[in-house]
């Protein structure tokens, strides 16, 4: 028992490279990480699926959790994309290609992919809580995968054009017409705008997405799901198919150091993914 | 060997035994003794005096295996290295009841849980620990352990319980570990006599009459309901948030990693104590705050030891030490905001 322990001590980061940066958005303040292992053992043990998150390290800098942006079919590299904030997400944005950085997980649980397969998928999101869930639909529509759900079905917003992540995988993944993909932006630009104006919620209304056989995937600030769910439930989805993910403030990752809680359940640990059904029991502390 | 008595000025030669005896591995032996500022557990010798007059420690235990500031790693220019796990075998004499108990519980948490996630660095240490719990003859006013599971004389927890019974200590072992250890210093013990026994029974006896009860029974329910209750300000509005009760807690194991570096790309991650009583515990980078005010903050205090552990491992984390109790700056009292919600 104990030497297996020593090997697998849960707070120590895999080294890892910084091989590429994005900058995401007009605004410059978003940016994508492509992070690739130092070693390959490493690499194959980093076994995730869309809808997990990790810790990401710059040492002597801290480190913070973020949803993994990449898809486990790109099997080379993680990416990780960072809103400059705090002291870490600085750092990280002033660094450079070939900077060593560390990255600990994969942590918490995926979106529930068995539950998934069969069924038409609705995904919803605003603002750059798009990670995980361009993970979730560079899965799905990978060629090993893409039979496996139905209809799917993307929701997709931001303030203006200028800030909507992963401009050019988004035009990708329409030209492909595996993926219904509706993209909106809260106010009418001034020119060249050929996607929708208004806040998510209204735009899910008006696209209306069917109920029938379908899943909800939701990613977004706190007052986009407020204001999304009651539509999603008007459309008939049950509470324990609107499938949510969560953020709280973390530290350990791995369910001890106490805060990310809410209620009994962690959301490192027991989430970031909820369903609302599972949500509505718990407080509203998050 | 089951039982056995050694007199107290004995102890200084248990101790050189048991440093001496290790076989390659060095042998810590934490023990009360007279701080500046109280009774405080520390590391000794065979010439350290040690203490019996106290009703608790002022910190908990749970240093010794929680300290409340551990490096988890070191860097240099961007690389890591690990840091060598404690080896040493851990001897922790003197701890009350409630504290050893108390390790049972942070074991849960840290490795027994049914998370696939093992805490390294308090499991090495936990694992080469022996744990000799000294039966509480005069509890302290604040105590409460009786009415969360724990007695005076509680084994919960501990390899030997030692009862004192005037200059000499009756060993009582509790656990194999215990009862190995009571072989290794036999030497330094004789049969207890039947007085001994009796007289150790009535303290046990005595001390258990004098300690507060509370009528907790079904108390994770009536704390469910009461969640959103205005009660909750009542019971918080003198609270300063200075989170002592949180460091003293023999159960609270909430904690923070952090960052340091030297400015030259030397640093390292530190483990250190954090209390759900401050509000950048909980605050998102965004601004947004999850639990904002000290009411939120104090209801998950509570909340955590009564309802949530109980959820989750069945068992209510707090051991009724009456520490938060004895040093609340503004006298806030526990057992009166589980009582507020008791008699829901």
């Amino acid at each position: 028992m104990t030497a297996e322990l020593v090997m697998e001590n849960p707070y120590l980061p895999y080294p890892v490279k910084i091989d590429d940066i994005i900058i995401e958005n007009d605004a410059k303040d978003l940016k994508t990480f492509k992070l690739v292992f130092e070693r390959e053992e490493d690499r194959k043990r980093f076994s995730y699926l869309p809808g997990q998150f990790a810790e990401v390290s710059v040492f002597g800098k801290g480190e913070s959790p973020f949803g993994i942006a990449s898809s486990p079919t790109e099997e080379e590299y993680l990416l990780f994309t960072v809103k400059r904030m705090g002291t870490l997400t600085r750092e990280l944005h002033i660094s450079e290609t070939g900077r060593k950085v560390g990255v600990r997980g994969p942590l918490g649980n995926p979106f529930p992919w068995e539950r998934l397969k069969g069924k038409n998928i609705v995904i919803v999101s605003g603002g750059f809580a798009f990670t995980t869930l361009r993970s979730a639909i560079t899965y799905m529509l990978d060629k090993k995968h893409r039979e496996q759900f139905g209809n799917i079905t993307a929701v997709y917003g931001a303030r203006d054009p200028g800030e909507l992540l992963y401009k050019n995988v988004l035009q990708g993944w329409e030209a492909s017409g595996n993926i219904d993909l509706i993209l909106t932006v809260d106010r009418e630009p001034n020119n060249g705008w050929r996607g929708k104006v208004g806040l998510v919620p209204n735009i899910v209304k008006e696209v209306c997405p069917s109920s029938e056989n379908a899943i909800a995937l939701v990613c977004g600030p706190p007052i986009m799901i407020r204001f999304t769910v009651p539509v999603l439930l008007e459309l008939g989805f049950d509470k324990k198919d609107i499938i949510l993910s969560l953020e709280n403030r973390m530290k350990c990752g791995i369910g001890k150091c106490g805060r990310c809680n809410i209620g009994a359940r962690y959301v490192c640990l027991d989430g970031p993914v909820f369903t609302y059904a599972e949500l509505e029991r718990l407080p509203a502390e998050y | 060997m089951q039982q056995g008595v050694i007199k107290k000025r004995d102890l200084g030669k248990l101790i050189a035994a048991v440093t001496a005896a290790s076989s390659g591995r060095r042998v810590r032996v934490y023990a009360p003794v007279e701080g500046e500022t109280g009774v405080e557990l520390r590391e000794v010798t065979a010439n350290t005096e040690i203490t019996f007059d106290y009703a608790n420690s002022k910190l908990s235990g749970k240093g010794v295996f929680f300290p409340q500031r551990e490096v988890l790693c070191t860097f240099h220019n961007d690389s890591l290295e690990e840091v060598p796990l404690i080896e040493d075998s851990l001897v922790v004499f003197g701890i009350r009841p409630c504290d050893a108990l108390s390790f049972k519980l942070l074991d849960k948490i840290f490795f027994n849980s049914t998370s696939r996630f093992k805490d390294p660095y308090y499991l090495k240490r936990r694992e080469n620990s022996l744990i000799i719990a000294l039966a509480c003859r005069e509890p302290a006013a604040t105590c409460f352990c009786t009415s969360v599971g724990g007695s005076p004389a509680g084994k919960e927890g501990a390899d030997i319980l030692a009862h004192e019974l005037g200059d000499k200590l009756l060993l009582e072992a509790c656990s194999e570990k215990g009862s190995g250890f009571m072989k290794v210093i036999s030497e330094l013990l004789r049969e207890p006599e039947e007085s001994d026994l009796t007289e150790s029974s009535e303290q046990n006896v005595k001390a258990g009459e004098r300690l507060s009860s509370l009528a907790l029974s079904g108390i994770k329910e009536k704390l469910d309901k009461s969640f959103e209750e205005p009660d909750w300000d009542a019971v918080t509005v003198t609270c300063l948030g200075c989170g002592a009760c949180t460091y003293l807690c023999p159960t609270c194991h909430c904690f923070d990693i952090t960052d340091e570096e030297n400015g030259r790309r030397e640093g390292c991650r530190l483990r250190s104590w954090d209390s759900c009583q401050y509000p950048l515990f909980t605050l998102h980078a965004s601004g947004h705050n999850p639990r904002v005010n000290k009411k939120q903050r104090m209801r998950q205090r509570i909340m955590h030891k009564y309802s949530y552990t109980v959820e989750n491992s069945g068992d209510i984390f707090c051991v009724g030490c009456g520490r938060c109790i004895t040093y609340c700056p503004v006298n806030l009292d526990i057992r009166d905001i589980l009582n507020t919600f008791a008699r829901k």
